[in-house]
C-alpha cells in the first residue's frame, strides 16, 4: 500500500505538470477546485475489541479525502469487465435517450438510493461506524442510513421478506474484508446511475476492506438471473478518509424532473 | 516514458468512480455558455442544487431575471461558496460563467463560476465546459 501511493504522490506531480504543459488555453483558476493530492496511508487500519477492522470513518471517494465534484482529475474509466446483459436488458437500456437515463435514475428523481446505490449512486460521502457485530452506513444523499448486522445470521425466511429499497441483508466477515449479502431488493432501485435496472431475483454481495488508516476499498457483485446472463464483480472502488462531518442534504427543490420532461419532450419532436 | 505516464495516471485515478447526482451537460448546452453580468437578487440553498437569481440587463436595456443552477450546498460549502459568501452578495454585481438550457427556457442557465462583488472566482457548480481542467460529466 505504501509503495502503491507513492507512486499515486509521483503520478499526482507529474499529471500536474504535463496538463499545464499540454493545454494550450490556460484552466481558469478558482476557488473550489481540488488538487489531486492522494492522502498518504497513514498507518495500519485500528481494529474493534472483537479483533476486526474498524471501518468508522468519513469516507470521500477518491484519494484526496475531499470532496471529489470539482476535482482536478482525468476522466479515466474503471478498467471492468462488461456487464453481461441478457439481449431485452441491454436493448431497454440502449433504447433510452440520455435525456430519458437521467429521467428515470433515482439519484435524479431523489428517490431512495437502495441497495447497492448507497455506493454507487450517492455522489456525497458515506460515515461509517462499526462495532463488534454491527455496521452501520449513514450517507447525505436525503440523510439515508442503512444498519446491518455483522454476526452472519441468515436471511429472513420467505413469509418475512418484502422488497425493500436496502434488501433484506446479512453480512460476516471474510478475514479482514466484510461481505454483506443483500436480497430481496426494491425493483424501483437501480444498480448504477447508468440505467442499470435490476429484478426481484437481484442477489448483490459487498466487499468492504480498510487497507490502511487512511483507505476504504469497496466492490460489489450482482446476481440477477432475469436481466443477467452470469454474475458481474465490480472493481475495487477507492475511498479515502476526510476530516469533516456528513451535512444534512434533504431533496426539497428538485426543479431537474420537471426541466428533463420538458428537454424529452422536444427531443421527440425533433 | 509516454506508457510509464500513462499507467502512473491508470493508477492514481482508475479506482475513483464517476458521480454526480446528475449530469449538468444532459441538461445545459456547453456550445452555448457565456459570461453574464448582472445583480445578484436572491439564493436558494437547496438540494438536489441550489439557485442564484441575477437581474441582467438585455441588448434593449430591459431588465431581465435569469435563474442559474448551482451544485448542492454540500459541494457549495465544501468549496468555499457558503450560504454566508453567497448571501452576502445579494444586492451587488456579480458576474457569473452560464451554460444555457437545451429544452429552450429563456433565461435558465448551469453556473460554473461566479465572480463574487470583492472579485474571488468562485466554483459553484460542475464543468460543463472543461474550462477548469476538472471532470466533465457527460
Amino acid at each position: 500500500m505504501r509503495a502503491h501511493i507513492g507512486v499515486m504522490l509521483v503520478a499526482a506531480c507529474a499529471w500536474s505538470a504535463a496538463a499545464a504543459a499540454q493545454e494550450q488555453k490556460p484552466f481558469v483558476e478558482a476557488r473550489g477546485s481540488v488538487k489531486p493530492v492522494p492522502l498518504p496511508p497513514g498507518g495500519p487500519a485500528p481494529r474493534m475489541s472483537d479483533g476486526k477492522v474498524d471501518l468508522s470513518g468519513v469516507w470521500f471517494s477518491g484519494p484526496t479525502g475531499k470532496a471529489n465534484a470539482w476535482s482536478v482529475v482525468p476522466d479515466v474509466p474503471l478498467k471492468e469487465d462488461p456487464v453481461p446483459f441478457q439481449p431485452a436488458a441491454a436493448a431497454k437500456i440502449r433504447g433510452m435517450s440520455r435525456t430519458e437515463r437521467e429521467l428515470n435514475s433515482p439519484g435524479v428523481r431523489c428517490t431512495p438510493v437502495g441497495t447497492p446505490g448507497m455506493w454507487t449512486i450517492n455522489p456525497y460521502p458515506h460515515q461509517l461506524i462499526t462495532k463488534p457485530g454491527l455496521y452501520v452506513h449513514l450517507i447525505e444523499s436525503d440523510n439515508a442510513w442503512n444498519v446491518v448486522h455483522t454476526d452472519g445470521r441468515p436471511h429472513k425466511g420467505k413469509d418475512d421478506l418484502e422488497p425493500l429499497y436496502n434488501g433484506d441483508q446479512t453480512a460476516h466477515w471474510e478475514g479482514d474484508t466484510l461481505v454483506i449479502d443483500t436480497i430481496s431488493i426494491d425493483e424501483r432501485t437501480w444498480i448504477n446511475q447508468s440505467g442499470w435496472f435490476h429484478s426481484d431475483q437481484a442477489h448483490v454481495i459487498e466487499r468492504i476492506r480498510r487497507p490502511s488508516m487512511n483507505y476504504l476499498e469497496y466492490q460489489y457483485t450482482v446476481e440477477d438471473p432475469k436481466v443477467l446472463t452470469k454474475p458481474w464483480t465490480s472493481a475495487w472502488r477507492t475511498y479515502s478518509l476526510g476530516r469533516e462531518d456528513l451535512t444534512e442534504n434533504f431533496c426539497t427543490n428538485n426543479e431537474n424532473v420537471d426541466q428533463l420532461e420538458k428537454l424529452n419532450q422536444v427531443e421527440k419532436q425533433k | 516514458m509516454r506508457w510509464m505516464f500513462g499507467t502512473l495516471i491508470a493508477l492514481l485515478f482508475a479506482a475513483t468512480p464517476a458521480f454526480a447526482h446528475h449530469s449538468f451537460a444532459a441538461e445545459f448546452d456547453a456550445q452555448k455558455c457565456s459570461d453574464i453580468t448582472g445583480v445578484l437578487t436572491k439564493v436558494a440553498y437547496e438540494n438536489p442544487h441550489s439557485y442564484v437569481w441575477v437581474d441582467v440587463k438585455n441588448a434593449a436595456g430591459k431588465v431581465e431575471a435569469s435563474t442559474f443552477q448551482l451544485s448542492s450546498p454540500s459541494n457549495l460549502k465544501r468549496g468555499g461558496a457558503t450560504y454566508g459568501v453567497l448571501n452576502g452578495n445579494v444586492g451587488k454585481t456579480v458576474l457569473v460563467r452560464g451554460c444555457a438550457s437545451r429544452n429552450g427556457e429563456p433565461n435558465r442557465f448551469a453556473a460554473s463560476f461566479i465572480k463574487l462583488s470583492d472579485g474571488t472566482l468562485q466554483r459553484v457548480g460542475q464543468d460543463v465546459e472543461g474550462i477548469f481542467g476538472t471532470k466533465i460529466w457527460r
